[in-house]
């Protein structure tokens, strides 16, 4: 070996090295400084990922802080189709769990995206079984879901909320701003297979849970009530049917029972019908309650006294050239045994004694024709019309409970004013509204609107409504042990082919409050359209009854004068 | 055998700028290792694994020093043959992994011949040419490459490209060491090596998407399994986002986030671009290019032939590994599978690249020992 051809080798090698490393470099400053801007954006859009987080929905308790809606954390279940060896195998295993096609989870997974959802909010058992298969480019993530642990329990009031977790029915709807979680912006990190990571020093709490809700509802009082009426709905096989238990010194409503219920769970299956609020959505023709409602007006204006004769025309009274009847024929009556024996022609002439515009005036100031301002949605204003639009009949039919269409809620509402000793009340559903850390944030006080008759009208009222119960047609809804004051309302429908009064399409209720000296329940019983015997004393009245007795025995309320309520209530 | 081979003559050439380097080296290789896996729930994490190869690295590095080169030269042929049967055993009952059959399986670990076979090659070039100065085609090119060939071609049929062009490189360097007689096969020989990744480049640039796919998929099917370069991209996109000062230990959100696949054993300078930034890898490079000065002036101060022939070779290799490695991550080269010499996970390659440097210092106790 030549040591000069040996010494040039070494520095063709030495050179070769030089440019070697050279090179790297080179392309080395290219990419860490030249092309660092545009690389960094690269790697933020695919790690970084701009999420709103949001705090768990609120929590919705009855009045004794029973759970009647609550979010429970539930499995997703996504794919990742990047990661998938073979998007036919994972289909096929995933298709029995989550109960979707196997070809439709396919098309799903060979979609050319990062991230696909797969399935939303499982059962916790599908969840646990996804895991226990362990597939590659198949993850599951834990999110809220709202749970309704008494199912059908006063969904009606409750309402519901949708996948997105916005309340879309009910209190859920109505108070969504405050059960709706604390909403955060926040940039996560993802790993390669979608996964968050979060940031250090955060994780899901971060963002508050949502205010939650203390309701009026006792879930006893509302549980009884549901039993009492779906019973009531079947044995009479009705079309629907309502119950309103209310404190009639608040207008806090303790029990809103709507027949046929719903699972707010499940409730993508069911059409709206079976959702909506019936007990202040739905008007009604409310019949011979109403006559309450004047008698009160006709006491209060000094029209009448509870002995007041008034004749009966024997059952048969023309007014503007129709006639209207009675159930039960009479000569001379008592205006007392006008209420009891719900005469609608000792009605009509006590509004005819009242005037068109005193009847209007009492039915606008018990809150007829408004809507009662309820803390729920929906909520009709029912249908009052004005005596300029009133025919020659409307005054009879309407002192009658004809010609004007009321909500259960307004009429119950209406009764507490008489039961309470003459002062109108807000009605409401949520009495309490709390912060995540269990601060009160706003409370509910009952509002009063307005007094529409004086006390004494309202005692003197209350003493002729017991009549009805001990005398009268509400016979069956005599409590043994308690004054039950109340009247039954029987009114027909019209019906939608003819255009007339049917005979045979009825809505049977019953309206009353117990017991009579110090009210602790105003109750609306409302049974629609029952097959075979209608008459609200029948259908109705033994419906209030057995929701009264059950209440006033869980509330504790003592028995007064137990002897002789017990016989009165044998006697009818 | 070990008490026969070593001869404790000349300890005073140990050299402290050596062992630095190699030391300083090795830690930055566990602490991006230790960066990159710690969030795995491990028993026995891939750091302290690597530890433990680093460990045995060692005791083989001091073997290789201690021993007489001459002596270790003279086993070449029997080792050689020894490993082209083990690379012939991993082709018949190797444990695959991403589409190669490249490992023995030794209890939990797995061992990689063509990783031993590359030093094994130096070992065994420097001994043939040490002893067969005759100049001429037949012997300088024909007959050497006869026995390289047998091994090249167990290695690629595994399919380990990255390894066949390590072999090659290391032929083509000790060719150029002792010399042809065409100055001119030199010069081809030498930019053929060292120019062969960035031709290729400019070739794969000229390819259509599915030509390339298909080459790639027919010489190294394991890497870049989508074909749609997501391997490539993703270490680019960690290398560029280090930017100039990197985002700190821990920090790489390519590697971090397991964007970047491998991340600790052939993209480990993707890791630690990103983390470090251009500052760090400026560092790392200066720590290599100072190792192979080091080798280098052992290279050239080598007191006979084969000291000679068994450095170069040495630094060769070492160089080649550094140049296609990093080149590979920063998506100069196509990715094939070399790992980072003293940096990336690895038994077999830790082992082997500290026996080679071991062998390189004990070229520069040998250079003082005037006869022999």
């Amino acid at each position: 070996m030549a040591s000069t051809s040996f010494r040039s080798r070494r520095i063709v090698v030495a050179c070769g090295l030089v440019v070697a490393f050279v090179l790297v470099i080179v392309r080395l400053v290219n990419l860490q400084v030249m092309q660092s801007a545009e690389l960094t954006v690269k790697a933020d859009r695919q790690h970084q990922k701009n999420v709103t987080l949001e705090g768990a929905r609120g929590t919705i308790y009855d009045r004794n802080s029973k759970v009647l809606a609550m979010n429970m954390d539930v499995p997703s279940v996504f794919g990742v189709p990047a990661s998938l060896g073979n998007p036919g195998v994972t289909a096929r295993n995933l298709s029995p769990i989550l109960h979707v096609k196997a070809t439709e989870l396919e098309k799903k997974l060979k979609q050319e995206k990062h991230f696909v959802w797969l399935a939303r909010k499982l059962e916790p058992e599908q969840g646990r079984r996804l895991e226990r298969l362990a597939l590659d480019g198949v993850g599951v993530v834990m999110e809220g879901r709202r749970f309704y642990p008494k199912g059908p329990l006063l969904s009606h009031v409750l309402g519901f909320a949708g996948m997105d977790d916005r309340g879309l029915e009910g209190v859920e709807l109505r108070y969504e701003q405050y059960l709706r979680g604390e909403k955060r912006a926040v940039v996560l990190q993802r790993d390669a297979l979608g996964r968050a990571v979060f940031p250090k020093g955060l994780n899901e709490e971060g963002a508050a849970a949502g205010h939650s809700l203390t309701l009026t509802v006792d879930e006893v009082i509302q549980y009884i009530a549901e039993k009492e009426l779906d019973e009531a709905v079947s044995r009479s096989n009705a079309k629907s049917g309502t119950i309103i238990v209310m404190d009639p010194k608040t207008g806090a409503v303790l029990a809103m029972a709507v027949s046929p219920r719903f699972d707010p769970n499940t409730v993508g299956a069911l059409a709206p019908d079976r959702w909506r609020n019936r007990a202040l959505t739905d008007t009604y023709e409310p019949g011979s309650t109403m006559k309450a409602v004047i008698a009160a007006a006709a006491l209060e204006e000094k029209v009448m006294t509870p002995g007041s004769m008034i004749y009966g025309e024997n059952g048969q009274f023309s007014i503007a050239n129709t006639v209207i009847h009675d159930h039960e024929k009479s000569g001379w009556i008592t205006f007392a045994q006008m209420i009891q024996k719900s005469s609608n022609i000792g009605a009509a002439k006590v509004g005819m004694a009242l005037g068109e515009w005193r009847v209007f005036d009492y039915l606008k100031e018990f809150g007829f024709g408004d809507k009662t301002g309820i803390d729920l949605p929906g909520e009709a204003v029912g249908l009052l019309r004005g005596p300029r639009q009133w025919g020659k009949r409307s005054l009879a039919s309407i002192s009658m409970g004809q010609e004007v269409g009321v909500t259960p809620l307004q009429m119950v509402t209406a009764v507490s004013a008489i039961a309470n000793g003459g002062v109108l009340m807000k009605p409401f559903v949520v009495s309490e509204i709390r912060n995540a850390k269990g601060q009160l944030v706003a409370q509910t006080m009952p509002q009063a609107k307005r007094r529409v008759i004086s006390s004494d009208t309202a005692r003197t009222l209350t003493t002729l409504l017991e009549g009805v119960v001990t005398n009268g047609t509400g016979g069956k809804a005599a409590i043994p042990g308690f004054r039950v004051a109340g009247k039954t309302g029987t009114a027909q429908k019209v019906d939608p082919r003819t255009g007339a009064y049917s005979s045979t399409l009825l809505v049977g209720s019953f309206l009353g409050y117990v017991p009579a000296e110090d009210p602790r329940l105003a109750m609306i019983v409302v049974i629609d359209e029952p097959r075979g015997e209608g008459w609200g004393g029948v259908v109705a009245a033994p419906v209030f009854r057995r929701v009264g007795e059950q209440v006033l025995n869980y509330l504790g309320v003592a028995v007064d004068e137990p002897v002789k309520l017990a016989m009165a209530g044998l006697e009818s | 055998m070990i008490d026969r081979v070593i001869d404790s003559r000349g300890l005073d050439s140990f050299d402290l700028r050596f062992m630095g380097l190699i030391a300083v080296i090795l830690s930055v290789g566990v602490l991006s290792i230790y960066s990159v896996t710690h969030s795995q729930d491990s028993a026995f994490p891939f750091y302290l694994k690597q530890l433990v190869w680093i460990l045995l690295g060692t005791i083989a590095f001091l073997v290789m020093y201690l021993s007489d080169y001459h002596k270790i030269a003279r086993l070449a042929y029997p080792t050689y043959a020894v490993i082209l049967i083990m690379l012939a055993v991993v082709l018949v009952m190797g444990k695959s992994s991403r589409g190669a059959q490249r490992w023995i399986p030794i209890g939990p670990f797995a061992f990689q011949p063509s990783e031993f076979a590359k030093l094994v090659l130096v070992l065994v070039l420097a001994n043939y040419y040490s002893r067969v100065s005759r100049a001429g085609w037949l012997h300088r090119v024909v007959l050497p490459g006869l026995i390289v060939l047998p091994g090249l071609l167990l290695i690629l049929k595994q399919p380990d490209l990255g390894s066949g062009l390590s072999f090659l490189a290391v032929y083509a360097a000790m060719l150029l060491m002792v010399g042809v007689r065409s100055k001119t096969l030199g010069v081809i020989l030498l930019l053929s090596v060292m120019l062969f990744p960035f031709v290729w480049e400019m070739v794969w640039a000229s390819l259509h998407d599915y030509q390339r796919e298909r080459v790639m998929a027919f010489v190294d099917p394991d890497y870049d399994p989508g074909g749609k370069g997501y391997h490539a991209l993703q270490s680019r996109i960690a290398i560029g986002s280090g930017e100039l000062s990197g985002k700190g230990l821990y920090g790489g959100t390519q590697s971090q986030l397991k964007f970047l696949p491998e991340g600790h054993t052939d993209f480990v300078f993707a890791v630690y671009a990103e983390e470090w930034g251009f500052v760090g890898v400026l560092v790392l490079l200066a720590l290599f290019i100072a190792l192979i000065w080091v080798s280098l002036e052992i290279a050239a101060r080598a007191k006979d032939t084969l000291g000679a022939l068994l450095a170069a070779g040495i630094v060769a290799m070492l160089c080649f590994c550094v140049v296609v490695n990093i080149g590979m991550t920063a998506g100069m080269f196509p990715i094939v599978g070399i790992p980072l010499p003293l940096v990336s996970y690895g038994g077999s390659a830790t082992i082997m690249t500290m026996a080679s440097l071991g062998l390189l210092l004990n070229v520069k106790r040998r250079r003082l020992t005037l006869f022999y």
